[in-house]
């Protein structure tokens, strides 16, 4: 018997395995590949055959602004949950159990909540009259209240509380698997608390920030619900200039050419952090 | 050093004084929204000048809400049944199957959560228009099944990566057809990895806005298209008590959750 003939024995295994892959490839094929694809052809094809309404969208000051104050939100709202999300993973790490799971309750707790439920939080706590700026005001810190809504004040502070979890929780599992040897062995070879810190600690979990942080810029460049509800009118992001395209002026060839455009940056900072982290890992912070 | 809690020294006392803020930070909103809905104000005043009930007997003397929230319970709970039917079925095939692709298979079934949900959302409102399936329940279902395979594949998956297949296979040497051993062994030893799917993909849909905004219409509205429409005309207290009771809801689901775990683990 050759390796070919036992071959042979298990290929029965093959379509077996397949056949319960089925009904998802036909859900995911027929009602996510196919509408996608279709949507594509719209950029394209709507009104009139071309490449136009892609030159329309890179050509012109307005939509450029937008591009431009998606990735700059992208961009901070990354940086913030970084520097916050850090100290705090650190601590989880490696804090008694007790205490780690009372942390862990909150964060899930705001996780789990309704995502509509936090933004209104945020509404009411960021207005002009709201509690934020009268306890600022009370404490003699400001004495105008400060616009912290309708602008991307507010979009920021609402999608770096939305991210958080996002960040901190993967976090914790990178900062969980550094030997603390390395560090303690790091002090006894006379290393300041700052060198270990830049030299070791830092270093060992880079990977785990930087699969955290590209997910987080690429969950943010493609927001929709907070920057529609917290941010203004004059400094829209991408997603909420994409729905209103669709729903408002119903411009399907620009809206679709904006649409792809956020899945082909989206699809390949997703690719990059594949390659950070491998494709299993990658998702399966969830 | 720096990773032992108790050789921290000052630098711990500082990293937790931060970690309280974040978890004060973390818990406002959610504080916050339920004292609310408790206060007198109806310009959202706070702290309140008083406490009332009245924004409850608002929200449940108005049937849209109630409807709302039916609506998206049945549409949530058909969408938790077919994405954990259809993600046990394809990750018995994703963990098992020897086939080439597996793993492009695998990125193609989790794309739905890393795609922009708004680039989702517009296409597949587009799709169902011509199809005639825009504002009905099936619509809905099918819409937010392909947002919740992910979230049901992925804990099934990993669970069955965990299994001894050796266990299925004594269970079958010993007299059981394959799909008694599925049923009566491999089933119930990965329930843990089946219920938290029931769970996360019921939420993707519960919870789900962009397609929601897109595929409602006027006579069928889930509960966060509901919120959505009040939040854009005014900020009344009423968004409050319903806010409310979503936090008491994902408080109930966490406790749940957390009894249910300990008690399939022993």
């Amino acid at each position: 018997m050759s390796v070919e003939a036992q071959q042979g024995i298990a290929a029965p295994r093959v379509p077996a395995g397949l056949s319960g892959l089925l009904p998802a490839l036909i859900l995911i094929g027929l009602f996510f590949v196919v509408p996608v694809l279709a949507l594509l052809l719209r950029s394209v094809t709507d009104p009139a055959p071309g490449l136009q309404n892609y030159a329309a969208l890179l050509g012109d000051g307005t939509y450029a602004r937008v591009f431009f104050n998606t990735f700059l939100v992208a961009f901070v709202v990354t940086i913030v949950t970084v520097l916050v999300a850090f100290p705090v993973a650190w601590m989880l790490a490696i804090m008694p159990p007790a205490l780690a799971s009372i942390l862990f309750g909150i964060i899930i707790l705001s996780m789990w909540t309704n995502l509509l439920t936090r933004t209104y939080a945020w509404m009411v706590l960021l207005q002009r009259t709201g509690v934020i700026n009268r306890a600022l005001i009370g404490a003699g810190i400001i004495d105008q209240p400060l616009p912290l809504i309708n602008n991307l004040t507010g979009v920021t502070i609402g999608m770096v509380y939305i991210m958080l979890p996002f960040m901190i929780l993967p976090l914790v599992g990178t900062l969980r698997a550094i030997d603390p040897m390395t560090l303690r062995a790091a002090a006894l070879c006379g290393a300041s608390p700052l060198a270990a810190f830049r030299r070791i600690l830092l270093p060992l979990s880079l990977p785990g920030i930087a699969a955290g942080g590209l997910m987080v810029f690429v969950m943010s460049l493609g927001y929709f619900v907070t920057p529609a509800l917290l941010g203004g009118t004059s400094n829209m992001m991408l997603a909420e200039m994409i729905a209103q395209m669709i729903q408002s002026l119903l411009n399907w060839g620009l809206g679709s050419a904006a649409a792809f455009i956020l899945l082909v940056v989206t699809m390949a900072l997703y690719a990059l952090q594949l390659r950070l982290v491998g494709a299993r890992r990658a998702v399966g912070g969830a | 050093m720096l990773l032992d809690y108790d050789r921290l020294g000052w630098l711990k006392i500082a990293l937790l004084g931060f970690t309280a803020l974040v978890a004060a930070f973390l818990l406002l909103p959610v504080v916050f929204i339920v004292l609310l809905s408790f206060g007198s104000s109806r310009w959202l005043a706070f702290p309140p000048p008083g406490w009332t009930l009245k924004w409850y007997q608002e929200l449940f003397a108005d049937p849209s809400w109630i409807e709302a929230a039916l609506t998206s319970a049945r549409i949530a709970t058909m969408t938790a049944i077919l994405a954990v039917t259809i993600g046990l079925l394809a990750s018995f095939a994703l963990v098992r199957g020897q086939f080439r692709g597996r793993e492009i298979l695998r990125g193609l079934l989790l794309t739905p959560m890393v795609l922009p949900v708004v680039v989702f959302a517009i296409a597949i409102y587009a799709f169902f228009l011509r199809l005639g399936l825009g504002g009905t329940t099936i619509g809905f279902v099918v819409a937010h099944t392909v947002l919740a395979l992910p979230f049901a594949i992925i804990p099934i998956a990993t669970a069955l990566e965990g299994f001894d297949k050796s266990i299925e296979d004594a269970a079958i040497v010993c007299g059981a057809s394959p799909l008694q051993a599925k049923l009566r062994i491999t089933l119930p030893s990965i329930r843990i990895g089946i219920f938290s799917a029931a769970i996360f993909s019921f939420l993707a849909s519960w919870d789900e806005v962009v397609v929601a905004i897109f595929m409602a219409s006027p006579t069928l509205q889930t509960l966060p298209v509901k919120i959505w429409g009040s939040l854009r005309s005014d900020l009344t207290p009423v968004i409050a008590a319903a806010s409310s009771l979503l936090v008491a809801l994902t408080l109930a689901l966490m406790i749940v959750t957390a009894l249910l775990r300990r008690k399939l683990q022993t």
